[in-house]
């Protein structure tokens, strides 16, 4: 900030608001926007690793049921065998089951990105209430200590009537904290 | 015998991606919708044996689709469930109000899906 030596204390005092919430809000504006953008990337990313792991996982699935169907066919053939039969019919069982639950795990990121959506809205809300205390540039040195008083009351209703807005569309749809597999109801 | 057809309705594509799977692989025809217009789009092309939709999503949500589904004749008693990571008793008690004849918690399990799906439509 510039002095002006031609400046009354109390000049000095609203310049030095002026400069507070104009610092605030820029320096706070960079960092949310920073944050933000790192978030959304994250969520592509997420989406891309959980694709590709998806595939792979569906592709190995593909190949143990190709062998398992070659082996029920070789044990057909070998009446002989009946435990040989058995055990590979436990073994399937269980893999399948193992599949089961790999494909629960797998979506974490449905919900990570709903997370990570809600996140985004939150940040956004913050840059609307920094911006709002930006919106102070139009005070000038020379108002009386009672006008700025004023001016900073106007900023306070503007700043807690965005936050009202927000709060409405910021509802919370994820409250899962582990990833085992939700009930189940039929009406 | 001919497969059973379900609509898949989700905005997360991996979503999409695990539930085609396991229900492919139980042996039920796939059709994959990306949200509630795009669902409602498909279930008017072909009238699909269940409905199985997310309730958050872009454009229209879950409880909207099931509305204008249940407000098609041919849709009159298509089971249509909801899959999604709500659990709170109000919203399941509109989705309830708007026709859904279950209500599912993500995340999903394959084999409890299946046996839910295989209860409805066979």
């Amino acid at each position: 900030m510039v002095a002006n030596n031609n400046m009354t204390p109390r000049e000095q005092m609203n310049q030095q608001v002026l400069h507070l919430l104009s610092g605030v809000s820029t320096h706070g504006d960079q960092h949310l926007a920073e944050v933000e953008r790192d978030l959304v990337q994250m969520d592509v990313l997420l989406e891309e690793a959980i694709k590709k792991l998806g595939e792979s996982f569906m592709a190995i699935h593909a190949a143990i049921r190709k062998q398992q169907e070659a082996l029920d066919s070789m044990m057909a053939e070998d009446l002989s065998a009946p435990d040989a039969a058995v055990h590979l019919e436990k073994i399937r069982t269980e893999i399948n089951s193992h599949v089961g639950a790999a494909l629960t795990g797998l979506q974490f990121q449905d919900m990570t990105s709903q997370l990570i959506r809600r996140m985004v809205q939150h940040l956004t809300g913050l840059r609307t209430v920094f911006g709002e205390l930006d919106a102070n540039e139009s005070v000038l040195p020379g108002y009386s200590n009672e006008a700025l008083l004023e001016k900073l009351n106007r900023i306070s209703d503007r700043v807690g009537a965005r936050c009202s807005e927000q709060e409405g569309g910021m509802r919370k749809c994820v409250n899962q904290s582990h990833m085992e597999s939700g009930e189940i109801e039929l009406f | 015998m001919m497969a059973k057809t379900i609509l898949t309705v989700d905005d997360s594509g991996s979503l999409r991606q695990m539930l085609a799977f396991s229900l492919r692989d139980a042996g039920y025809d796939v059709v994959e919708a990306v949200d509630g217009l795009d669902g409602l789009e498909k279930a008017k092309q072909k009238t699909v044996d269940l409905v199985l939709t997310d309730q958050n999503m872009p454009g229209m949500d879950g409880l909207s689709l099931i509305k204008a589904l249940r407000a098609m004749k041919n849709y009159e008693s298509v089971p249509i469930l909801m899959l999604t990571t709500e659990s709170g008793s109000d919203i399941k008690a509109m989705g309830k109000a708007a026709g859904a004849t279950g209500w599912l918690v993500k995340p999903f399990d394959p084999a409890r899906l299946t046996e839910v799906v295989g209860k409805l439509i066979g």
